[in-house]
């Protein structure tokens, strides 16, 4: 979905760089973290629909970083992309609830192609619960205020 | 084995073999040789030392016994010469000299004295000066004077006498017994010759087996009865004189030198007190000792028979325990190949899962610059179409060697055991004849057929079929290209069930070109390849040797350069627990 906003989080500044470029070319709206705790710090001030993340990383690596995503409780999707071989730790990163890994290197096409996915996700889980939430707002008009007051 | 080992090539060189060749030849000389001396000196010494108690024993109830029959015969020979003189000294003590002068008196003594004991042959009164008084006997002896006889001066001297064996006026050997009387100032003597057939039948018909003899020699050699094999009575005894002595001697007496026919004889004899005869039991001594020489002789046979059969077993055992020996031996090295292998493929495993890591980050930057390139070519207007054309080039070429290069990365990680299996229930057979189906129309233009031998039995395993088949396809594209150059050949594949392990081994056998001894031990090696540069990356046996591990099997190898080569794979029936874990945590995802 262009206009989608994309975290990229990766220690290689070339490739965040790049990548930025690229997925900007192709209609997203990019931002890089080149750690961890850029990553979530960019997390708690703004909505990102996916976050793709490299695993290995100096500090705070990315299985770490992922589990802090999800504490944060956001509908953004995680989309691991590493040069790591392991499955183990990318299916781990799916237990945690990744949506999906890929290897890099890996084609822009591929990478875009599974975004979509994650993107269409994300937003299916909002639709969702946005549904749910006009139920109860239906049901009980004055819930209406909870929105509000979560949101804040 | 050992032949595997040879082909092997990793058990190392013909010097190592030879050297265990030795060592073999040395612990089973050692085997028999401990096994004979533990077994062989104790039955020696035991076999040793019942045979010398056994013939002490023997031999001393031989000679008890030789003593026994002496001891009898000479008491018969004595009772009867006592109870002769005893009833002539009785006769001779109760009758006056005129009373038996008188004929009739003495041939009515004579009567009733043959009548009771029927031994003696004649009787007769003969006075002081030596002739006779009366008579009785079968010889006309009335006018014979004895005044001249040994005998009658023997039994004036002494009073009473018995005499040797002789031959006297009758030319027939007899002795006598003589007792002396004297009445009244007046000397006469009772005179009795003895029946020598009774007296020599107490002796002569004494039967002492078939070698044994019984006579009587007196003071000078002289035989007094006949003795049953070597001589007459009244002969000469070969025998040497031996002196008069008490009780009982035994004698063992080797043969004559001048007769060699001869046999070593054992003699037992007991001199007489009167008369000074010397009673000889004599036997061969072989016969004696019969029973003895029998049982050493058993003795022998079982102790030979004995060593034979421990000798045999040593020989056996040893052969066994070496048999054994090596079989372990084989197995430890094989074991301790794997081993090798195993470490050698672990730390090149961790190595390679670094290496392409580090070059997976590069990797994709450049893609990402090469896509960011060509983004830029597509935004940009009025380019030189020649330039372009090259530039579009290049940047195709940057991709195709980035492919190149990320199927390396992969494939080091796929080495590294990075992959995921999916174990599910395969019918290797059938499995197998579908890799074989798919692999016959790739080498149709090759020349090479395909065989299989397939064991009907095989149940199905648990394992990761694409693995396996990547596995496969890898072994067979290998057998295939070691036919390059050769018009045609075979690639065997063969399965068999083995149910005593749990597993199934799988053979692919090739009548390629084969492998040399030097680098067989490498094939398994990462990054190690015979084809040019570009064809292969030396990761494709590398990659089934781990796939092998982690589903808990096995791979090896033998070849012969210029025969071919053989891949043994084995499939456990049950994939290694980690392995199913692995599978479990897939299926909670």
């Amino acid at each position: 979905m262009k206009g989608s906003k994309i975290l990229l989080v990766d220690d290689e500044v070339v490739f965040t760089t790049n990548m930025g470029k690229l997925l900007t070319n192709r209609g997203y709206k990019v931002t890089a973290a080149n750690s961890g705790d850029a990553a979530i710090q960019a997390l708690e001030k703004e909505n990102y629909d996916v976050v793709v993340l490299d695993l290995k990383m100096p500090g705070m690596d990315g299985l770490a970083t992922l589990k802090e995503i999800k504490k944060l409780g956001l509908f953004t999707e995680t989309l691991i992309l590493t040069g790591h071989g392991s499955i183990d730790t990318a299916l781990e990163a799916i237990k945690l609830g990744a949506y999906d890994y890929l290897t890099k290197p890996c084609e822009i096409d591929d990478l875009m192609g599974k975004i979509e996915g994650a993107w269409q996700k994300k937003d299916g889980a909002e639709k969702k619960d946005m549904k749910g939430k006009m139920q109860k707002v239906v049901e009980s008009p004055s819930s209406i205020f909870d929105l509000f007051r979560k949101k804040k | 084995m050992k032949k595997a080992g040879q082909q092997n090539g990793v058990k190392g060189e013909r010097t190592e073999e030879e050297w265990r060749k030795g060592q073999y030849a040395k612990l089973y000389r050692k085997f028999i040789g401990i096994t004979l001396v533990c077994s062989l000196v104790p039955l020696l010494l035991v076999g040793w030392a019942i045979n010398i108690h056994y013939t002490r024993f023997a031999k001393t109830r031989m000679t008890e016994s030789l003593k026994t029959e002496v001891e009898y015969h000479k008491r018969i020979i004595e009772l009867f010469l006592r109870e002769r003189s005893a009833r002539l000294q009785l006769i001779a003590q109760t009758h006056s000299k005129d009373y038996l002068k008188e004929m009739g008196n003495l041939a009515h003594v004579f009567e009733v004295m043959n009548q009771e004991y029927g031994s003696i042959s004649d009787l007769g009164v003969i006075s002081e000066e030596g002739g006779h008084l009366a008579y009785v006997g079968p010889y006309d002896l009335m006018d014979k004077n004895y005044s001249e006889t040994f005998w009658f001066k023997n039994v004036m001297e002494r009073g009473i006498f018995i005499s040797d064996m002789f031959m006297g006026f009758r030319k027939v050997p007899h002795f006598i017994i003589a007792v002396i009387r004297q009445d009244k100032g007046e000397k006469w003597i009772l005179r009795a010759t003895v029946d020598t057939e009774v007296f020599r039948s107490l002796v002569e018909n004494v039967r002492i087996g078939k070698t044994g003899e019984v006579y009587l020699l007196n003071e000078e050699g002289i035989y007094q009865t006949s003795p049953r094999f070597t001589g007459k009575i009244m002969e000469r005894a070969a025998m040497p004189l031996e002196p008069y002595h008490e009780g009982i001697k035994i004698q063992v007496v080797e043969p004559d030198e001048k007769k060699p026919k001869a046999n070593t004889e054992i003699v037992a004899s007991a001199w007489f007190r009167e008369p000074r005869w010397r009673l000889v039991v004599k036997q061969e001594y072989s016969e004696a000792f019969d029973e003895v020489n029998y049982a050493n002789y058993a003795t022998l046979v079982f102790l030979h028979l004995s060593a034979l059969t421990i000798l045999l077993v040593a020989i056996l055992t040893a052969r066994h325990l070496v048999r054994v020996i090596k079989d372990r031996d084989a197995e430890a090295d094989q074991l301790g190949r794997q081993l090798m292998e195993a470490g050698k493929m672990a730390s090149l495993g961790e190595l390679s899962a670094g290496v392409a890591h580090e070059i997976n980050n590069p990797l994709a930057i450049i893609l990402t610059e090469r896509q960011i390139l060509l983004d830029l070519l597509e935004q940009t207007q009025n380019m030189d179409e020649g330039f372009k054309k090259e530039l579009m080039e290049s940047l195709n070429q940057m991709d195709v060697q980035i492919n190149r290069c990320k199927r390396i990365t992969h494939n080091l990680l796929r080495f590294s055991r990075r992959t995921r299996s999916v174990i599910e229930k395969i019918d290797l057979n059938s499995f197998l004849e579908e890799v074989v189906e798919l692999m016959e129309r790739e080498a149709r233009s090759s020349g090479i057929k395909f065989q299989t031998e397939l064991d009907e039995n095989l149940k199905p395993v648990l394992s990761d079929p694409s693995q396996l088949q990547q596995v496969f396809l890898n072994i067979i594209t290998n057998a295939i290209d070691a036919h390059d150059g050769k018009p045609y050949g075979t690639v065997r594949i063969a399965t068999r069930a083995d149910d005593e392990h749990q597993k199934v081994h799988i053979v692919f056998a090739d009548t390629g070109s084969g492998i040399p001894k030097e680098i067989l031990s490498k094939i398994f090696d990462p990054f190690f390849t015979t084809k040019t540069v570009g064809k292969g990356t030396g990761l494709g046996l590398s990659i089934c040797y781990s796939i092998m591990q982690r589903l808990g099997g096995s791979i090896s190898v033998k070849s012969q350069v210029g025969q071919g080569t053989e891949f043994t794979l084995t499939v456990p029936y049950q994939p290694p627990p980690e392995v199913q874990e692995g599978v479990a945590a897939q299926e909670r995802v």
